[in-house]
C-alpha cells in the first residue's frame, strides 16, 4: 500500500511545483513589470518606484525571486497581496468556504438534475424533451440564466435573496445557476452510457432472470453509465471553478473567482499564484477520489 | 448655437441643484422620507468593493462614501470651493505661505479610546512619511513639506519647503484623514484597513466580508460633525450596509424588489425605468477634479504639430458622440477642469469643437492632404494614424464604447485612423513607458482641479504623458498653487485652461464624470459631497419608519 500512495503523493507534488512555475513563466513573460502592477493607475515619479522595488525587492535576479518564491512556498508562506496589501493566504482563506460551499451545491444539483434526466429519457416520450432541455442547459451562458433567475425568483417573487454567501436561500440560485449547464452535459454523457450498457449482455441476462427494466436499469445498467460519468469529475471541477466566477459577480457572493480575476488584472502575482496552485491541488484531489470512486462503482478493478 | 446654450443652461441649473444638496421633489409624487429620523438599518449596493479601507492608502473615487464613515481630516470642503473647519477648529497661514498652524478641537476620541490632538495628528504624517508605507503620498502631496512640529496638545504647525495651498486640500482629503496612533502600531494589517483600523468618524467598520459587503454601526459618542453637515451629534442610522454588487442590472433589481434602499451606478439605459417609479428618486452629481479628456502626446508625430490636434479635437461632434452612448445623460465638457470647480473657465463654452470643415483644412495645411483607398489620410506615404491604448481594469463608464465612438466620427468626418486597444493594464502600462500612444484618457477626482493639472500638464508632473515641457504652464500651474488667495489662483487657472484647451490644443475634453444615486423614497438626505461631488457618508441618511 505504501508505494502507490508514495507515488501518489509525489506526482501530486510535481504536478503542484509545475503549475507554480509555468504561472510563474507566464506571468514573467506578460508585458509591464511588477512595479508598473503595483503602481496602477496612480502617480508613477521615479522615487515612488525606487520605494516599491526596496519594499518588495523587486531588484533581485527572477530566478533568485522564482526560488525565494518556491522555498517560501513550500514552507506555507504564501506572501503578500501587491494589491490588498495583506498576507495573500488570509485573503485565499476568507474566499475558500464560500467557494467550496457554491461548488458543492452546484455540483450536487447537477448531478441530481443529470440522473433525474437521464433517467427519464428511458421514456419513449421523454427521450427528445430530455435532450432538447440538456441542449439548452449546455448551450446559454451561465450570466443569462443567473440574471434571468434573478429576475424571476428574487426581484420579481422575491423569494430569495440576491447577494451573499448567508444561510441556504442566498445559495440556491448560484447553485442552480452554475448547476444547470453541468447538468446538461453530465445528463448527456450518462444518457449515452444507460444507452450501451443496456445493449450489452449482462443486459440481456438479467432481462432473461425476469428482472423488471427498472431494476435492470437501475441495479446494471446504471453503475455502467457511472463510470463514464466519473470520468467527467475532473471536467465537472473545471467548469465550476471558471463558473464561479461569474455567479460571484452576478450575485454578488464573496469568493475566490473574483479574487482571481482582479488578481491576474492588476497582475499580483502572489495572489494569481496562490490561486494557481490551489486549483492544481484540487484537481489533483478530485482526480484521486475519482479513481478511488471508480474502485468503489466496478468490483473488478479491485482485484488488480 | 441654440442646442449649446440648453446644455450650459441645463449644466448651471444642475450645478446649483447639486449645491443646495439634494433637488426639489416633483409634485404628486408619493411621500417622501419627511424631517429626519433617528434609528433604522439601511442598505446601499455599490459597484465598488475598496482595495483598502486605510485611508492614507486611498486611491478609488468611489470609495469616499465610505472613508468619511469611520475617519475624518482636519478641515472639510464648503461649497465654493474654501475650506471648513472639521477636526481642527481653525487655521492660520504665514504671510510668505510657508507655516500652516492649526488649532485642533479638544474634545474630540477615537473609537479606540485615543484622544485625539496634535501628537495624533504628527504620528498621521510620520506614518505616511515611513518608506514603504504610501510613497504616492510622499512624492506627491507631501512633497513639500518639510516638518511637522506639535506646539502643544491642540496646535500643531506644518512647516512647508515651498508655498503650497494644495496642502489644504490633502488636509480635507481621505489621504490626510486622522488614523488613531494606536491602530498605526498595532494594527497587523495596517496597509489593508478594516475593522482593526479606528477612526474618530460618525460610524465603526465593525464587519468586512471582501466580496459581499461591509457593515458600519453608529459612533454613539460622536458630537464633532462640521458645520455643513446638516445636523450635529450622534448618526441618524443605527447601521448601514454597504453591499457589493458589482452587475448594474442586478443593483437596480435589488433596488427595485426593496432588498436594498440605495444603490449607486445606475446605468444610462435604467434611467428611465427608475424616473418612472414613484417609490424611486434619481439623484446625479458631477465630479470635481479634472474631466474625462483625451490628452495628446506632443513627443512625436503626428501630434507634435499643433494643428493636427487642432483637427483631431474639430473632427468629432461631441455632443452627438455623448447622446450616442450615454443617451443624453451624460454632461458635456468644455475644459480639462470639471465644470462645477471654482476655477472652471465658462466662457470656454461653445468656443471649439464640431467643426469638420476646419479640421480637413487644418490636415490640409499640415501636410495631410491625401488620401488611401480606405479613406484615410496619408502624407508621404503614411497613414495619419493615432493610438489609443486603454487599461481594461480601468475603464469604466463605457469609455470602451465611447473611443468606438470617437473612432468612427475622426474616420468619418477627417480621415483620422484612430486606433484602439483595450488592453490588459502591464500592456497599457509598457505602451506608455516606452511611448508607443497618441492618445491617453484620463480623468481625476481630486478635489482641488490644480492637484489634477500638477500631475497631468506640469514638466515635472507624475503622469505628464502628454510630454509638455512648457516654461508657461509650469509658471501657471506653480502660481496656482503659491497663493491661498482665491482670485489669484483662478486667474492663473483661467489662463493655463485657454492655453491648454483652446491655443496649444493639448486635450480634447469630452464630458464631466458624475455618479448617480437611485433610493428609496423613504430613504431621506441623499445627496453630494460639496467641491468633490460624490455620494455623501452614510452620516447624512435616515430612514423614514
Amino acid at each position: 500500500m505504501i508505494r502507490p500512495i508514495a507515488r501518489r503523493v509525489l506526482t501530486g507534488v510535481t504536478v503542484l511545483w509545475a503549475a507554480a512555475t509555468a504561472a510563474y513563466l507566464a506571468l514573467l513573460a506578460a508585458p509591464g513589470d511588477m512595479v508598473d502592477s503595483i503602481i496602477g493607475d496612480g502617480a508613477d515619479t521615479p522615487g515612488i518606484r525606487a520605494e516599491i522595488i526596496r519594499e518588495w525587492h523587486l531588484d533581485r535576479p527572477a530566478a533568485v525571486q522564482y526560488l525565494d518564491y518556491l522555498w517560501r512556498a513550500a514552507r506555507g508562506d504564501l506572501g503578500r497581496s501587491y494589491l490588498l496589501q495583506r498576507p495573500v493566504a488570509e485573503v485565499i482563506g476568507a474566499q475558500l468556504a464560500p467557494t467550496l460551499k457554491l461548488a458543492a451545491a452546484a455540483a450536487g444539483v447537477g448531478v441530481v438534475l443529470a440522473l433525474t434526466l437521464a433517467l427519464a429519457a428511458r421514456r419513449p416520450w421523454a427521450r427528445g424533451l430530455s435532450s432538447t432541455v440538456e441542449l439548452v442547459l449546455v448551450s446559454t451562458p451561465p450570466f443569462l440564466i443567473g440574471i434571468v433567475l434573478l429576475s424571476i425568483f428574487s426581484f420579481r417573487l422575491g423569494w430569495f435573496p440576491v447577494s451573499g454567501d448567508r444561510g441556504a436561500a442566498a445559495l440556491v440560485l448560484p447553485a442552480v445557476t452554475l448547476g444547470l449547464p453541468v447538468a446538461g452535459t453530465l445528463a448527456q454523457v450518462l444518457r449515452d452510457g444507460l444507452d450501451r450498457a443496456l445493449e450489452q449482455p449482462f443486459a440481456v441476462t438479467a432481462r432473461a432472470r425476469g428482472l423488471r427494466e427498472s431494476a435492470v436499469l437501475a441495479r446494471h445498467a446504471l453503475r455502467h453509465a457511472l463510470l463514464s460519468g466519473v470520468t467527467m469529475l475532473g471536467w465537472m471541477f473545471g467548469v465550476l471553478a471558471g463558473g464561479t466566477v461569474i455567479i460571484e459577480q452576478v450575485f454578488g457572493r464573496p469568493g475566490l473567482g473574483q479574487v482571481a480575476v482582479q488578481a491576474v488584472g492588476a497582475g499580483d502575482m502572489p495572489v494569481v499564484l496562490a490561486v494557481v496552485v490551489l486549483g492544481a491541488a484540487v484537481f489533483v484531489v478530485i482526480n484521486t477520489l475519482a479513481d478511488l470512486t471508480y474502485l468503489i462503482i466496478d468490483p473488478r478493478l479491485r482485484r488488480t | 448655437m441654440r442646442p449649446v446654450r440648453i446644455t450650459a443652461a441645463s449644466l448651471v441649473a444642475t450645478t446649483l441643484l447639486l449645491l443646495a444638496g439634494c433637488s426639489a421633489e416633483p409634485s404628486g409624487a408619493a411621500a417622501g422620507p419627511g424631517e429626519p429620523v433617528t434609528g433604522g438599518s439601511l442598505t446601499w449596493a455599490v459597484e465598488t468593493e475598496p482595495i483598502t479601507f486605510n485611508p492614507h492608502q486611498y486611491a478609488q473615487a468611489k470609495t469616499r462614501l465610505l472613508v468619511w464613515n469611520t475617519f475624518e481630516a482636519l478641515l472639510t470642503h464648503d461649497d465654493k470651493g474654501g475650506y471648513l473647519p472639521w477636526l481642527a477648529s481653525g487655521y492660520q497661514v504665514s504671510p510668505d505661505g510657508r507655516t500652516y498652524t492649526f488649532e485642533l478641537r479638544g474634545d474630540v476620541t477615537f473609537t479606540d479610546g485615543t484622544r485625539f490632538d496634535a501628537a495624533a495628528v504628527k504620528a498621521n504624517i510620520d506614518q505616511l512619511r515611513t518608506e514603504g508605507y504610501a510613497p504616492t503620498v510622499a512624492a506627491v502631496q507631501l512633497k513639500n513639506l518639510d516638518r511637522v512640529e506639535v506646539k502643544d496638545d491642540t496646535t500643531v504647525v506644518f512647516h512647508l519647503s515651498r508655498p503650497d495651498v494644495l496642502l489644504l486640500d490633502f488636509l480635507s482629503s481621505p489621504q490626510g484623514a486622522q488614523v488613531s496612533p494606536r491602530s498605526l502600531r498595532e494594527a497587523r494589517n495596517l496597509k489593508a484597513g478594516g475593522p482593526e483600523l479606528a477612526g474618530t468618524g460618525p460610524f465603526v467598520l465593525d464587519r468586512y466580508t471582501p466580496g459581499q459587503e461591509v457593515h458600519f454601526r453608529r459612533n454613539p459618542a460622536y458630537h464633532w460633525a462640521p458645520a455643513n453637515a446638516g445636523h450635529t451629534g450622534p448618526a441618524y442610522l443605527d447601521e448601514i450596509t454597504y453591499r457589493f454588487l458589482k452587475e448594474s442590472s442586478v443593483r437596480v433589481g435589488a433596488l427595485t424588489s426593496g432588498q436594498v434602499q440605495v444603490i449607486e451606478g445606475v446605468p444610462a439605459t435604467d434611467e428611465a425605468l427608475i424616473s418612472a417609479n414613484r417609490n424611486l428618486v434619481l439623484r446625479r452629481g458631477l465630479n470635481s477634479g479634472s474631466a474625462y479628456s483625451y490628452y495628446f502626446n506632443t513627443a512625436h508625430a503626428p501630434f507634435d504639430d499643433p494643428r493636427v490636434r487642432q483637427a483631431f479635437r474639430e473632427a468629432v461632434d461631441v455632443p452627438a458622440v455623448l447622446a450616442g452612448v450615454y443617451r443624453d445623460t451624460a454632461t458635456r465638457a468644455w475644459s480639462v477642469i470639471g465644470p462645477t470647480s471654482p476655477f472652471y473657465d465658462r466662457t470656454l463654452e461653445g468656443s471649439y469643437g464640431g467643426n469638420a470643415a476646419e479640421a480637413n483644412e487644418l490636415l490640409d495645411r499640415a501636410g495631410w492632404a491625401t488620401r488611401d483607398a480606405q479613406g484615410y489620410r496619408t502624407r508621404d506615404g503614411r497613414r495619419l494614424t493615432v493610438r489609443l491604448v486603454q487599461s481594461a481594469p480601468f475603464v469604466r463608464d463605457r469609455r470602451d464604447v465611447l473611443a468606438q465612438a470617437v473612432q468612427a466620427a475622426v474616420k468619418q468626418s477627417a480621415g483620422i485612423d484612430l486606433q484602439v486597444r483595450l488592453v490588459d493594464q502591464g500592456t497599457a502600462t509598457q505602451a506608455l513607458a516606452d511611448g508607443e500612444y497618441e492618445v491617453f484618457d484620463n480623468s481625476r477626482a481630486d478635489t482641488d482641479a490644480g492637484a489634477a493639472l500638477n500631475l497631468l500638464l506640469h514638466s515635472t508632473g507624475a503622469i505628464n504623458r502628454t510630454g509638455v515641457r512648457s516654461a508657461e504652464l509650469d509658471r501657471l500651474l506653480d502660481a496656482g498653487v503659491a497663493s491661498t488667495d482665491a482670485a489669484k489662483r483662478t486667474a492663473a487657472y483661467r489662463t493655463l485652461q485657454r492655453r491648454v484647451v483652446i491655443e496649444q490644443a493639448l486635450a480634447l475634453p469630452l464630458y464631466a464624470p458624475q455618479d448617480q444615486i437611485a433610493a428609496a423614497r423613504t430613504v431621506g438626505g441623499i445627496g453630494f459631497e460639496p467641491t468633490a461631488g460624490v455620494p455623501v457618508s452614510a452620516y447624512h441618511l435616515w430612514l423614514a419608519q
